[in-house]
């Protein structure tokens, strides 16, 4: 069996590009709770169509995505953000 | 038990101010009748939504932080869906997650207590006990 990341011989192939290692900006800034009031910040975790971002991409913790994801719910009941919106051009 | 809550609504922009001013005090009125205590009204103002509702495209943002009994909660909510010129409202608790966040800050405390310990032995290796002085001042002066 052959993987994708193994050459012929079964050693390990060398990487052509260096991923920067991502953080949690919540952790970083030292947020307990993450309030769904501040609606500029959540604008920065779901995408232009409206869409919330996963942990994998946006690199946040799993403690603080999971009040994330409550909180931009709560925002968009509260018509601070918007639940979704199709996306132009084309 | 009284316990921490928070209350938001919107205010359709065709209520004029007396209007605005009779929602928020009726509402805060009857926090103080059942003994409770009100620690912050927050007034956004007139703001544009993200989405229409009911064809208002701007509302008046209230917010009250209130420590009150739950059933009070219960009926102001059903008071607040009985009033027209409110659009929306929201109610949260938020004793549980204070919980939750003063467990979170203790667990920063002390990876940072473990740091700033592993730091000192590391620059007294090297001699550099001036800097590290400093930041045990600065520590100090925190806690």
């Amino acid at each position: 069996m052959q993987t994708r990341n193994s050459s012929p011989e079964g050693k390990p192939q060398k990487k052509y590009y260096s991923v920067r290692k991502k953080y949690c900006a919540f952790c970083k800034d030292k947020v307990t709770l993450v309030d769904y009031k501040n609606f500029r910040n959540l604008e920065n975790y779901i995408s232009e169509t409206g869409r919330m971002f996963p942990a994998r991409v946006s690199g946040t913790c799993a403690y603080h995505q999971k009040q994330l994801a409550k909180a931009i719910k709560r925002a968009r009941q509260m018509a601070l953000i918007k639940f979704s919106e199709e996306k132009r051009g084309y | 038990m009284n316990s921490k809550y928070e209350i938001g609504f919107i205010i359709t922009p065709e209520a004029n101010e007396e209007e605005v001013k009779k929602i928020i005090e009726s509402i805060t009125g009857t926090i103080k009748k059942a003994k409770g205590t009100i620690a912050g009204v927050d007034e956004w103002g007139r703001k544009k939504m993200a989405y229409p509702i009911k064809k208002n495209v701007e509302g008046y943002f209230v917010f009250v932080q209130a420590e009150v009994d739950g059933s009070v909660i219960a009926d102001l909510e059903r008071r607040l869906k009985q009033m027209e010129k409110v659009l929306r409202y929201i109610t949260l608790r938020l004793d549980d997650k204070l919980k939750k966040a003063n467990k979170l800050t203790k667990r920063w405390q002390k990876i940072e207590q473990f740091r700033k310990k592993s730091q000192y032995s590391h620059e007294e290796g090297k001699e550099n006990s001036d800097s590290a002085g400093k930041e045990e001042e600065a520590y100090a002066d925190e806690k």
